[in-house]
């Protein structure tokens, strides 16, 4: 399962979130976007030396701060058992999505196109998309893999 | 091999609802923070390098870019002192977190 | 047969899939899980993670679980020889004492970089902040 699709599918569950400067967050994750950036509730900071602790209702986390995500093993798992329940369900209806999916996908396209999906106007779009999706995707890295 | 590709054929049915339920909410809008739900509401923003900024917003961009007002500037460990900037425009690539002060509070070690 | 793998990060991790792998991050950090996924950042999954704390030939391990983690914070990262980790003559010890150890060697270096920064600015040089990812 790519990594972005676990935290996706984590969406609703509590989750701890350390940022690269050691601050970190627990919190329940309400959204996040292909860039990683997350928007958690019912938060509780810890200052990066473990002395000081704030409470706050909700937050937005920009994706290139994080260091990486704590998610409880039963989340993986009702992850992957969703994941496995979809994919039969797309094969019984003639697979389309998945079957194709099957051989590139080894982190060829880390589920851009996937995720964003054609009508949504796509999130992190990328350059085809248009100005400000392109700006967002900045350090270019993802800007770029996103939009293949 | 097959799990990965599942995973992706699984993503558009698990995304796609919230991302379809978006599309029809956000319109051209991409983020997946409204910041249009603070305006003219106290916030907290912090950015790259340690510096904290409190003050209300008053407008915004796709970038994330910031218009804030009564703004007052801190480190995060104190180890400037603080400065009061006014109005101020504030550079979104900097930015690394946005969270309102309303409903936030510092407290006690809640983990023991 | 390795002439077929194309010589990008997908190519050479693919490999590592369900593997034991030892990750290296920028923070210092080693954690040691089973390899589930990554994508094309190398952001990756590892499950049953231990955070594995070493003072010279002792080591603690602290279970950490399931760890999303983002590929740039990450230095090193490659499969565990599941023969060769049995020989190594590392010492499991309690994690307290690990923990103690590691906090008075750290109190001896600030206190060293700090006489050294003192040292430093004294003659003129411009001592800014401390070693590594600063953020």
């Amino acid at each position: 399962m790519l990594p972005l699709a676990l935290l996706t599918a984590a969406q609703g569950k509590p989750m701890l979130v350390e940022l690269k400067n050691g601050v970190t967050f627990n919190g329940h994750l309400v959204e996040c976007d292909n860039f990683m950036n997350v928007t958690l509730r019912e938060v509780y900071q810890t200052s990066a030396d473990g002395e000081k602790f704030w409470k706050m209702k909700e937050m937005f986390v920009k994706g290139n701060m994080i260091k990486y995500f704590r998610i409880a093993d039963s989340i993986l798992d009702t992850a992957m058992e969703e994941q496995e329940r979809a994919r039969q369900s797309g094969r019984s209806r003639g697979g389309g999505r998945g079957g194709r999916g099957g051989p590139p996908s080894r982190g060829a396209r880390g589920g851009g196109p996937g995720r964003g999906g054609p009508p949504g106007g796509g999130r992190g779009g990328g350059p085809g998309r248009g100005g400000p999706g392109g700006g967002r995707g900045g350090p270019g890295g993802r800007g770029r893999g996103a939009a293949r | 091999m097959s799990g990965r590709g599942g995973g992706r054929g699984g993503g558009p049915s698990r995304g796609g609802a919230p991302s379809g339920g978006h599309a029809g909410d956000k319109k051209k809008r991409e983020s997946i923070l409204n910041l249009q739900t603070y305006v003219d509401q106290s916030i907290r923003v912090k950015f790259m390098g340690g510096r904290e900024v409190t003050g209300i917003l008053k407008g915004y961009d796709q970038l994330m870019n910031l218009v804030m007002d009564e703004v007052v500037e801190e480190y995060e460990n104190g180890s400037m002192p603080s400065r009061e900037l006014g109005l101020v425009v504030l550079r979104g690539p900097n930015v690394v977190l946005i969270s309102p002060t309303d409903g936030s509070a510092e407290i006690e070690n809640p983990f023991n | 047969m390795d002439a077929l793998i194309p010589f990008t990060t997908s190519g050479s991790l693919v490999d590592l899939v369900d593997k034991k792998v030892l990750v290296v991050l920028r923070d210092g950090r080693k954690l040691i899980g089973v390899f589930r996924s990554y994508d094309q950042f190398a952001n990756f999954l590892l499950e049953s993670t231990v955070e594995r704390l070493h003072h010279q030939l002792d080591y603690a391990d602290k279970d950490i679980g399931v760890l999303l983690i983002r590929g740039e914070n990450v230095v090193a990262l490659g499969e565990i020889d599941l023969i060769a980790e049995d020989q190594v003559p590392l010492r499991p010890v309690p994690s307290q004492e690990i923990e103690l150890k590691i906090a008075q060697e750290n109190e001896r270096r600030d206190r060293d970089h700090a006489v050294r920064d003192r040292v430093l600015e004294a003659h003129g040089f411009v001592v800014d902040g401390r070693e590594g990812d600063a953020y």
